[in-house]
């Protein structure tokens, strides 16, 4: 099987229409405002403006969140860089030498070198869609109940054991999500299930409440804890732009990770995060002068920039050729476009290929336009970060009110809301992984389906286990991943017992 | 005793989930019990992740919970308590006296909290420029009906 360039042609004339263009812009400079805000990522400015999807065509919401994600990537890059405040996971590795290098009076070629970083990184990832979507997206077609089952197990299973050392957590986040997803009546019999007698909870929790509970209300009320302590002073930018000299020196660190987080972007649970910390040590373990990281060498910032970015378009591929969401964000996303009656997986791709495709294209351009925003307009949107963020969220909270009613268009969802705010606030104080609950809220239901249909073919578990070499090769999967983070700590174990014995 | 807390609830949220689940009513379509499995297998989860959380805690014996320390300091018990007021006033007043009004209210009940009463003059013109954009922009533009 080929790859149809007509029909990448195609979408690539679909997506300059005026109006695509248009959402492309708005998500990208709205993703970048929300992602600059100190301690809020991609996934709260997806969350934020989902009612702004509300209307639209699929295929305009789908490049237009993707565009606030990658926007809010970028926007993430610059606080790290100038204020030291990552927004979110992907955006800490932006901090150890982007930070440093501001400080030294070089935040202008800082700020470049992530733009242009995060382009090629994008644009490698893009190239890789291209490439591994479609097969993957058929070979999906092989899945039956059992399959998709399992495929959703192992998903979990790998955002809970990637939950650094706090598995045990994980699973509980995981559950919390899938008992939001089993309230309201039951699709196959009509049980009215833990409904507690109120009407309004028997058509369900709406899983994008659920979103925007945790990912605004509850990141705006964790940030409200730290709120009056001084920010990292910002240095002044200077020119945009970098000498020889460093492009030479970030050039292949770029070239290198873009398809290191790309790979990494399309496994299940891993995303941007990972990516760019796995890049990061990478490049100081193969550089010449490892000395220099940490301290303001601009391949330390090249690299894991480059590497996030393509980890974001990755991370689209499982959602869009399976309809398995592989992160928070893209879980967030799944959502979305769910509710305006889309379904992704593999049929996606047989009968609307003129969306996969223009959605494709929109990375491309999207990416060239952020590129742009951020080296043209950089002034403009330095300015931004002196808004302060005591105004800030306020403004976010009272988004995230809108956003809620515009799902229902009822004030008992404002209840639910409130809680689930107060959810993510102690779940975050507690240390406890939110990605795993929301992935959990976002599949729980299907999951369950294909449970149920698939105890229809086979009898017992361990039928649904063996059904298929793929359902096999899904549980080896789920175990060796639930069973990686034991190993690598006793592996890490072992390796500090032979240094310490050597060094005796 | 939070880091005991925590373990305990989730365990105690699984043992109702379970008590909750074995007692759901039978369907009179397919398999009686089809209903039950799913909640039940998420209750069984949730139960062994507690008590194994609760060891982990027992054994661990340290406390390092900076956030709650920050919980305790400062004005942030009092930001979370009244935004939380604010939050319900808001629900409540949301039906009665409409969008435009109510949510010219709860911003401004937020800025007053966050942005200090100094400021007041500000936080006026944002809480009522904001809620009067956003009126507009859903009202007109994305038609969608605000009461």
């Amino acid at each position: 099987m080929g790859i149809d360039v007509q029909t990448i042609l195609d979408g690539f004339f679909t997506t300059i229409q005026p109006m695509n263009l248009f959402w492309i812009a708005l998500g990208g400079f709205l993703g970048t405002v929300v992602g600059m805000l100190p301690g809020l990522g991609p996934a709260t400015a997806i969350a934020l403006l989902i009612p702004i999807t509300f209307g639209m065509e699929p295929t305009s919401a789908l490049i237009l969140m993707a565009a606030i994600y990658y926007g809010a990537m970028y926007g993430g890059s610059r606080s790290s860089i100038l204020l030291n405040t990552p927004g979110d996971g992907s955006a800490i590795a932006a901090t150890f030498d982007g930070y440093p290098m501001a400080q030294k009076g070089q935040a202008g070629q800082a700020l470049a070198i992530s733009a242009i970083a995060s382009l090629i990184g994008g644009l490698i990832a893009v190239v890789g869609f291209i490439v591994l979507a479609k097969p993957l997206a058929s070979f999906a077609l092989r899945f039956g109940p059992a399959e998709y089952f399992l495929l959703m197990i192992f998903t979990l299973s790998a955002i809970v054991a990637l939950a650094k050392g706090q598995m045990v957590k994980g699973f509980i986040s995981m559950c919390i999500g899938l008992m939001i997803s089993t309230v309201g009546i039951d699709l196959q019999t009509g049980v009215y299930r833990f409904t507690m007698g109120n009407v309004h909870l028997s058509e369900g929790i709406d899983f994008l409440v659920v979103i925007i509970g945790i990912y605004a209300v509850g990141e705006v009320l964790y940030n409200f804890l730290s709120i009056n302590k001084p920010v990292g002073e910002k240095k002044s930018v200077g020119k945009i732009w970098i000498t020889k000299e460093q492009w030479k020196r970030s050039k292949w660190p770029i070239i290198r990770n873009g398809p290191v987080g790309f790979l990494i972007g399309v496994l299940p649970g891993a995303g941007g995060a990972i990516a760019s910390m796995l890049s990061y040590s990478l490049e100081k373990q193969i550089s010449k002068q490892p000395e220099e990281f940490g301290e303001g060498a601009i391949e330390g910032l090249a690299a894991p920039e480059s590497s996030n970015n393509a980890a974001a378009v990755g991370a689209f591929i499982p959602m869009l050729a399976m309809g398995i969401p592989g992160s928070g964000t893209t879980a967030v996303i799944l959502g979305a476009i769910v509710m305006l009656g889309l379904k992704p997986g593999p049929l996606l791709f047989e009968n609307n290929p003129d969306m996969v495709w223009t959605f494709v294209n929109s990375m491309f351009i999207g990416n060239l336009f952020l590129v742009i925003l951020n080296i043209a307009l950089v002034g403009i949107l330095v300015k931004i970060l002196d808004t302060p963020p005591r105004v800030l969220y306020p403004v976010i909270m009272m988004l995230a009110f809108i956003g809620t009613y515009t799902l229902g268009y009822s004030t008992v969802d404002f209840l639910i809301l409130i809680v689930f705010g107060f959810v993510g606030l102690f779940m975050k104080m507690l240390n406890f992984p939110v990605a795993p609950l929301i992935l959990a809220v976002i599949v729980g239901s299907d999951m369950e389906q294909n449970f149920r249909m698939s105890l229809i073919s086979y009898p017992n578990a361990i039928g649904i286990l063996t059904a298929s070499p793929i359902t096999i090769a899904l549980v080896i999967m789920t175990i060796v991943s639930l069973g990686f983070p034991f190993l690598s700590s006793w592996l890490m174990k072992r390796k500090a017992g032979k240094n310490n014995s050597e060094a005796m | 005793m939070v880091r005991y807390i925590t373990p305990i609830l989730a365990t105690l949220v699984g043992v109702i989930m379970l008590i909750n689940a074995i007692n759901l009513p039978k369907s009179n379509l397919g398999n009686p019990n089809g209903p039950m499995y799913f909640p039940l297998l998420i209750a069984i989860i949730l139960i062994i992740s507690g008590i194994v959380y609760f060891l982990q805690e027992f054994k661990a014996r340290v406390n390092d919970f900076a956030d709650f320390r920050a919980l305790r300091i400062g004005k942030s018990p009092a930001y979370l308590l009244v935004s939380l007021m604010l939050m319900l006033i808001y629900t409540v007043l949301f039906d009665r006296i409409g969008f435009l009004y109510s949510t010219i209210l709860f911003l401004a009940g937020l800025l007053f909290l966050l942005n200090g009463r100094k400021k007041w003059m500000s936080n006026i013109i944002i809480a009522v420029a904001f809620s009067f954009v956003t009126w507009y922009a859903f009202g007109t533009l994305l038609q969608v009906s605000l009461p």
